[in-house]
């Protein structure tokens, strides 16, 4: 104890010092923390994406539908099961029906999906609102990678054709309603979205989807007849592709704890090189080695404590406001000539935290104890001439 | 005097050698960081470039429109004299002809009936040719899961997934069917000696690896192909050289307007590609300049204390006669010097450790489950131009600024009161 | 026993046969042909026992025109067998179809497969038609009913406008319009529509010519209408009714002879 009180009034006694030390300590903490959270937050910007644009909190697709095999779609369609059409009726699922179509734009005949979403769902985040009918043309909405490769833009209008569920070719004018921007391809590539009720008329399929997105935290248990897949499932390879960045990550994660590392370096030693009267003095006064080594160890490790609270104190609230808000990056251009202004999302993770606080106590302690040990070793008389290293 | 402080920073190792370690120590890290960031933005679109884009590709002006589609009847015709011309025009760029396709996978059974079928995707490079870059770009031999490359005409790799799905083993014989050029129906028999993974679910359901001399012929596109891939040499994309061998290579077919005309586009130009790069750089931009900005306060700091503890020093030297600028103009000095050769060594190290992270990379196969062609085994750094200069900021700029700063209290204390600060 | 209908039988007949044989009345007070019976008119003068054709396909494409050279025999309108005779890639190309399944074999792979399903929608050499078409009943009096709508004139030949409603809803073209010759009862023109009334497909003839005292188109161009380009054309080279045909022609093991 007394060593703990020793240490803490010689931490406080050199004042401005310990101040300065210990805030520049807990910046740099603070440093790994935000720059682990923006990678993190990058890497999950994706993630983020899909489960906001396409997946929600997980789908049931027919048991026809195979989502990556073109040629199951012209069967894939049915009645949803009765507990999926409650939780649609609730807001708490969306259906989609998909039909094969084509389109001729400029007279290049061109495959497209055709994709029937209820204008008024709110479960995944796309402007079907936009899908209103004001003429006898189908309103269309597309993504702007899709109008980048069919060259349509809004208010253009197209020839659309499609088969019905016999089989029977119909055709029809579209007209581009809206383009929306997404980070997701999966809902902007080859594919053409329009209102449900509209695409379920003109297929003869009244009722009918291909699969239901659920609201996320909403799940109806088993379903039979319809294949559920789980986030987890839809996910997979997005997550799998994170992880080995994960990997990446680290190597930066581990060029930050080397910074934490000089900090404390730094600060440590010198004041442990300028204190070598002092510990021979304290010697001289019958300190035993072990113990002048203990106190300047819990003089480092206090300093970092001090340095951590005081992170605490300003990162807290900080860290908190920057994850809630995220950062909105930079506005440019992209490749069609729409403005990107999107906000990136920090992903702050207690285990870093923990983790990194740790490391950073263990270094102070190490640091602060090695060089004790060489100068405890020399004789008293050396240490109070200042002849030890 | 510059001689005399640098014989005096050498004779006292506290006022030389921990201050030049830890500034070393630290410009050291910000080199290696900026170009490990920059490194691993190259590897963000790296699965990118190798599958999909190249750092620059060549394809028809009517395939780019309609790209979407894998429209062979577009594809680019006279392949030979056009990889000609590119190697001549660009020595340093690696060229490599890529056909894309699709159809069917038809596996018979004992009688020849169809056992299985499935959707197949395909993409056809250049397998057999030993000197290929192929092998390198996709990441070949940490993507195979079973079986060999093909050696020799006729052998297809399959995705792991996709061989499972249709029941096939190695050295089994399967037919595609598939469209020519000219849309005929193309059918081939190929046979079976390996599979691999992708990395991408949609890809690996039914994906074909086959070599694009076999394809050419099934498909009926005699010294054709869908798009022919540029690389720059060390893998590593270039946003300004790129644009710049598209805008040479462009305004040379310029004169041409027709639907077949050769076009150039650089890794930019492909959908979606330049958003997850502005999205890359402007992380990485936010890390490097969060890191150098802390740096800078560490070493600033580092100065900081260092001249504190010479406040008793100072004492003296002012008590024998010592002007007060002149003791400030040397602190001043020194902190410039140990900044400079900090500065120098860091970054002489840094970019040590840069160039052989960037040549070399390290390799964490060994920490991943599963290899494939999308994710990179090996990471690497990047060293650009800026990688030369970064390390000086917090070195000397926050170093010199730190000194600068403590010396202050040189003015505002009483010579006294310094001395005093000698006995601590 | 002697078969004696019933007076309410013999009305019931008699009803059956006036509707089908109706007339259209035309605007000027004439009468017109029931669509039913031209259309009937015109399957007689296709139709066949079985048939023996060698024609050629111009296929207009993105990069130029090709063209395709076959043979096909044609038993009825239920089985038919084509081997594909030029350009050089496609020699030896075979076609089996047998009611509504559809073989190809390519000697190049010596294998038999059956293209099925949605496969069918696919074209045909890159052609305007699909495998779909190809497969299509050719007799349209099976598939949809006719009714005399007009008269015009194509290729200097007076002919009759039918309009066709297909009989079932899994047809593929929901209505059509035929050009018949009155005299010939060969179709001149044909157009297929969505169930919009959009055209999606014109079929023109170009030429006819007799044969065996049938008239038959041997200029044909069809087209897509909703995308550009010149369409695919149908030259036939010759045509015989009535031949003999090996009945093994009509197998899968024919396709590898």
């Amino acid at each position: 104890m007394t060593n703990l009180r020793l240490a803490y009034r010689n931490l406080m006694s050199a004042g401005l010092r310990t101040w300065l030390n210990a805030a520049v300590l807990s910046l740099v903490f603070l440093t790994i923390l935000t720059a682990q959270a923006l990678l993190n937050g990058m890497n999950e910007q994706t993630e983020r994406a899909l489960v906001a644009t396409e997946f929600g909190g997980g789908q049931f697709v027919h048991p026809a539908y195979d989502r990556y095999d073109p040629l199951t779609i012209p069967d894939a369609h049915g009645v949803p099961p009765v507990a999926l059409q409650t939780m649609i009726a609730q807001n708490q699922a969306t259906a989609t029906l998909v039909v094969q179509g084509t389109i001729y734009p400029a007279g290049r005949l061109q495959p497209v999906l055709l994709k029937g979403i209820d204008p008024a769902q709110q479960v995944i985040d796309l402007p079907a609102h936009l899908l209103t009918e004001s003429s006898d043309e189908i309103p269309i909405l597309l993504g702007t990678r899709m109008s980048h490769g069919t060259g349509l833009q809004a208010g253009d209008v197209f020839m659309l054709q499609w088969r019905d569920r016999y089989g029977t070719f119909d055709a029809r004018e579209a007209r581009v309603v809206a383009i929306f921007r997404t980070q997701v391809q999966a809902v902007d590539r080859g594919q053409l979205w329009l209102p449900l009720q509209r695409l379920q008329e003109m297929t003869e399929m009244p009722g009918e989807a291909t699969l239901v997105t659920l609201a996320p935290g909403h799940d109806p248990g088993r379903v039979d007849g319809w294949i559920q897949h789980g986030l987890e499932d839809l996910l997979a390879d997005i997550r799998n592709l994170v992880r080995s960045k994960m990997l990446g990550s680290l190597f930066v994660y581990a060029i930050l704890v080397f910074l934490a590392m000089l900090a404390i370096f730094d600060t440590r030693i010198f004041a442990i090189f300028k204190r070598q009267r002092e510990i021979g003095t304290l010697v001289a006064l019958g300190m035993t080695r072990n113990q002048v080594a203990r106190l300047f160890t819990l003089e480092g490790i206090l300093n970092a404590v001090l340095a951590l609270l005081l992170a605490g104190i300003y990162g807290w609230p900080l860290l908190g406001w920057f994850a809630r808000t995220g950062w909105q990056l930079p506005e440019t251009t992209d490749s069609y000539g729409y403005a990107l202004g999107e906000v990136l999302y920090p992903v702050f993770s207690g285990d870093v935290v923990c983790e990194t606080a740790l490391i950073i106590l263990l270094m102070a302690a190490v640091v602060s104890f090695l060089p004790t040990r060489r100068i405890t070793s020399v004789a008293p008389t050396d240490a109070l001439r200042g002849r030890v290293f | 005097m510059i001689l005399f402080l640098v014989k005096g920073l050498l004779r006292d190792r506290t006022r030389s050698l921990f201050p030049v370690l830890v500034v070393t120590a630290g410009v050291m890290l910000t080199v290696v960081l900026y170009s490990y960031i920059k490194g691993s933005e190259n590897d963000i679109i790296q699965a990118s470039a190798s599958l999909v884009s190249g750092h620059v590709d060549v394809v028809t002006r009517a395939y780019a429109r309609e790209e979407d589609q894998v429209p062979n009847d577009l594809a680019l015709l006279g392949l030979t004299d056009l990889m000609n011309e590119l190697r001549q025009s660009w020595p340093d760029l690696i060229v490599t002809p890529r056909i894309r396709f699709a159809g069917l996978l038809d596996v018979p059974d004992a009688e020849g009936q169809t056992r299985a079928q499935g959707s197949a995707v395909g993409l056809a490079v250049d397998l057999q040719d030993p000197a290929s870059p192929e092998h390198v770009v996709l990441n070949l031999a940490d993507a195979m899961v079973s079986g060999r490359l093909p050696t020799a005409s006729g052998e297809i790799l399959l995705s792991e997934i996709f061989a499972d799905r249709l029941g096939v083993t190695l050295g089994e014989t399967v037919t595609l069917l598939s469209t020519t050029m000219h849309g005929s129906l193309a059918t081939a028999n190929f046979t079976i000696v390996g599979t691999l993974r992708f990395g991408v679910a949609a890809v690996d359901r039914g994906a074909i690896l086959a070599d694009v001399r076999d394809i050419q012929t099934a498909l009926d596109m005699q010294d054709g192909a869908s798009e022919v891939l540029g690389f720059f040499p060390d893998m590593v994309y270039r946003p300004d050289a790129a644009r710049e061998i598209a805008n040479a290579f462009n305004t040379r077919y310029g004169s041409r307007q027709d639907a077949f005309a050769p076009l150039m586009r650089t890794l930019r130009d492909h959908n979606g590609l330049a958003e997850t790069l502005d999205l890359a750089n402007a992380v990485g931009a936010a890390i490097v300049a969060l890191f150098v900005i802390v740096m800078s306060i560490v070493l600033w700091n580092a100065g900081l204390m260092g001249s504190l503890r010479r406040f008793g020093e100072f004492g003296v030297r002012l008590a024998i006669g010592e002007n007060k600028m002149h003791l400030y103009r040397s602190l001043l000095v020194e902190a410039l010097v140990i900044g400079l050769i900090g500065s120098v060594l860091g970054t002489a190290l840094g970019l040590l450790a840069a160039t052989y992270l960037q040549v070399h990379g390290m390799d964490i196969s060994g920490l991943l489950k599963n290899s494939s062609m999308m994710i990179s085994n090996v990471l690497r750094a990047r060293v650009t131009p800026t990688s030369w200069i970064i390390g000086f900021i917090p070195g000397i700029l926050a170093t010199f600024l730190g000194a600068a700063i403590s010396g202050l209290g040189v003015f505002r204390r009483r010579t006294a009161d310094l001395t005093k600060e000698l006995q601590t | 026993m002697r078969f004696q209908p019933s007076l309410a039988m013999t009305v019931i007949l008699l009803a059956a046969v006036m509707i089908v044989q109706t007339d259209t009345e035309a605007e000027d007070g004439t009468s017109w042909p029931s669509g039913d019976t031209i259309l009937a008119e015109v399957d007689a003068n296709a139709g066949s026992r079985n048939k023996l054709i060698e024609a050629a396909m111009v296929i207009h494409g993105r990069r130029g025109t090709r063209t395709v050279q076959s043979r096909s025999w044609i038993e009825g309108t239920q089985r038919s067998f084509t081997e594909f005779l030029a350009p050089a890639r496609e020699r030896g190309t075979k076609m089996l179809k047998l009611e509504n399944q559809l073989w190809t074999y390519t000697p190049t792979t010596d294998r038999i497969i059956k293209i099925s399903g949605h496969l069918l929608r696919q074209a045909v050499m890159g052609s305007d038609l699909s495998y779909e078409d190809l497969m299509e009943d050719p007799e349209l009096s099976v598939l949809y009913w006719a009714r005399t709508t007009g008269v015009d004139t194509l290729l200097g030949r007076p002919c009759w406008i039918l309009d066709l409603a297909a009989q079932e809803q899994d047809i593929a073209y929901h209505t059509r319009r035929v050009w018949v010759d009155q005299e010939r009862a060969v179709m001149l023109r044909e157009e297929r529509f969505a169930k919009s009334g959009k055209l999606l497909k014109t079929t023109e003839v170009r030429e006819v010519y007799e044969v065996q005292g049938r008239w038959i188109a041997n200029h044909v161009v069809f087209r897509d209408m909703l995308k550009e380009g010149d369409g695919t054309e149908f030259l036939l080279e010759s045509i015989d009714f009535d031949v003999e045909i090996p009945p093994h022609i009509f197998s899968k093991a024919a396709l590898r002879m």
